[in-house]
């Protein structure tokens, strides 16, 4: 009896004491969660959230530069009426999608296979570790422009090795392929690093067992290794999209979309639109165009994220 | 347990990558060590004696200089701000419920995803209503926008890695909410500030595009200037060029060196930890 009493007291101290700590929390301290997200809200909205809405609104207006900041006329969907029957930019929109894919794919091949080998417990290791990832910190545009004079067809070196005179950046067919290796070189590292912080979380029990029941390297790598992988590489193949897919600074740098639109990626046929010919409202029509396809995308990347949140 | 010819195969491989991926850079250093005569000199030399006269020349160019204060400026402007800004949101994303915190979350992280080229037209016409553009502020916003969500996104994770009863504890002793914050949570999570700030120094510094677009002679950053130096045809000055593209990538490569293992916590943290 004494106890219940004893107890049934304490919990009331405790009651008293918890109503009295919540009368003496601020309004600050209860409104804490909101007030720290508050700058975060209002700078993404002004900086980000408006420019958005108001692009969307000036790719359905005929405006340009010299016209007061609402002096343009309704244009309704002709931006993208044009945009659509242009050839220049169709083919630009199938060029940037052949080009990611194919990049991407490059990236990812490169980037596992480095991601194995580092991945292997070997004296020295961390040197290799810390020298492969060097090429992703480079600015593009040094990046870009170093690769132009590697690549100059008549002092660069890559020429002096093959012992022939290729115009690398002059030939419809060479010039997105040197594009594509300016990109692969920087970031098949960094999809290397996303790969090899997944292989080291992976169970080690899966592969022991598969070692004693007897499969051979590949059987482990392909039956075993990868589909443990498969979030891993899900998430480097999406976020790898999503970056190639807006690739700029060195098709800028080292074609200017040239020769003959070979390498006409979307960002650059936006940026020729907006900033070139200072067609802004056509340029907001491409740049929307570009955000939906950019969306989808990015709604695939959340969905995943989500689904391991909920895990 | 690995066989010795295994162990050695996987160091030619290894060795072989790094020769692969490093050779580009290791020329360009070689190239910025040259003389005008040595660049071009045909079969190329790979033995000489190295002169710095590429590297004189260039820290004594007006131009550099004063791209290189923008650059530091705008570098220094755009990570604090995303760092004042963003910690505290990262912190009540990862800490607490309140209605539409997974709305905000994932709003944020899209923004990271969408392309920056599509931001940029309509920015551009706004901060030229406003009289901003050609000013290094609207390059600092331009790229705290772009940071801000990388910045919760790394920290978030950070923050929900470290035990609660830290933070509530002094809760208890009657600390306000954000006495607790900053005296005792953000000492603990120092690794984490660091990699989000090495990543959006990273991302201010290396910009191209942005600073393209919304600065002028006076206010261009190191990337602009580079891409204006080899614009068009490579001209003869290839000393220059990679002298001032070495001391441009240099920074950025020694602090990440510096703080290597919080980046790659950091980089591999927001994709693989979700």
């Amino acid at each position: 009896m004494g106890g219940t009493s004893q107890v049934a007291a304490a919990g009331s101290i405790a009651r008293r004491a918890s109503v009295r700590r919540r009368q003496r929390t601020s309004w600050a301290d209860r409104n804490f969660p909101r007030l720290a997200v508050l700058p975060t809200m209002a700078l993404m909205l002004l900086v980000f959230g408006i420019p958005l809405l108001f692009s969307a609104w000036l790719s359905t207006e005929a405006w340009s530069p010299d016209q007061s900041l609402f002096g343009g006329t309704f244009a309704g969907i002709d931006n993208y009426q044009d945009l659509v029957t242009d050839p220049d930019f169709t083919g630009t929109l199938v060029l940037t999608l052949e080009y990611t894919a194919a990049v991407v794919a490059a990236e990812l091949a490169v980037g596992l296979g480095i991601a194995l080998l580092l991945n292997i417990d070997l004296p020295w290791i961390g040197l290799f570790r810390t020298l492969l990832i060097v090429p992703m910190m480079i600015t593009p545009v040094v990046a870009a422009f170093c690769w132009k004079l590697l690549l100059d067809p008549d002092h660069g070196v890559v020429n002096y090795f093959i012992g022939q005179h290729i115009v690398w950046l002059g030939r419809p067919d060479t010039a997105l392929l040197s594009v594509a290796v300016v990109n692969i070189w920087q970031n098949a590292p960094y999809v290397a690093i996303l790969l090899l912080a997944g292989l080291r979380s992976l169970p080690h029990e899966p592969v022991e067992a598969a070692r004693i029941d007897g499969a051979s390297r590949l059987q482990i790598f392909w039956h075993i290794t990868v589909p443990l992988l498969r979030p891993y590489l899900l998430v480097a193949l999406l976020l790898r999209m999503i970056f190639e897919f807006r690739s700029f600074d060195n098709v800028y740098v080292m074609t200017s979309g040239g020769p003959a639109n070979a390498t006409m990626l979307m960002s650059m046929y936006t940026y020729m639109a907006s900033f070139v010919r200072f067609d802004l409202s056509l340029g907001a029509a491409a740049a929307w165009m570009m955000l939906l396809i950019s969306l989808i995308m990015t709604g695939c990347f959340i969905a995943i994220v989500r689904r391991r949140e909920a895990n | 347990m690995r066989k010795r010819s295994e162990r050695l195969a996987v160091y030619a491989a290894l060795i072989l990558l790094t020769v692969l991926f490093l050779f580009p850079l290791v020329w360009i250093v070689g190239l910025s060590l040259k003389t005008r005569l040595q660049v071009f000199a045909s079969p190329p030399l790979f033995l000489w004696r190295p002169t710095f006269e590429n590297y004189v020349a260039t820290l004594s160019r007006a131009d550099f200089g004063q791209a290189f204060l923008n650059s530091l400026l705008v570098s220094a402007g755009a990570v604090s701000l995303s760092l004042i800004v963003g910690v505290p949101a990262a912190y009540s994303l990862a800490r607490f419920r309140f209605l539409g915190r997974n709305v905000l979350f994932f709003a944020l992280l899209s923004m990271r995803m969408l392309p920056p080229i599509a931001v940029l037209v309509p920015m551009y016409v706004l901060f030229s209503a406003f009289g901003l553009t050609t000013t290094r502020t609207s390059v600092v916003l331009a790229y705290t926008t772009f940071s801000l969500p990388l910045v919760v996104w790394i920290m978030r994770g950070f923050f929900e890695d470290l035990p609660r009863e830290l933070e509530e504890s002094a809760w208890v002793d009657g600390a306000s909410r954000l006495q607790a914050f900053v005296h005792v949570v953000l000492p603990l999570i120092k690794p984490g500030l660091v990699a989000a700030c090495i990543l959006c120094l990273q991302l201010a510094w290396n910009d191209f595009l942005f600073a393209a677009v919304l600065t002028n002679n006076a206010t261009r950053t190191l990337p602009v200037l580079m891409a204006a130096f080899s614009g068009g045809d490579t001209g003869v000055d290839w000393g220059g060029m990679t002298a001032s593209g070495v001391l441009v990538i240099l920074p950025v490569i020694l602090f990440s060196f510096a703080a290597q293992r919080h980046l790659v916590a950091g980089l591999s943290s927001g994709a693989v930890k979700g």
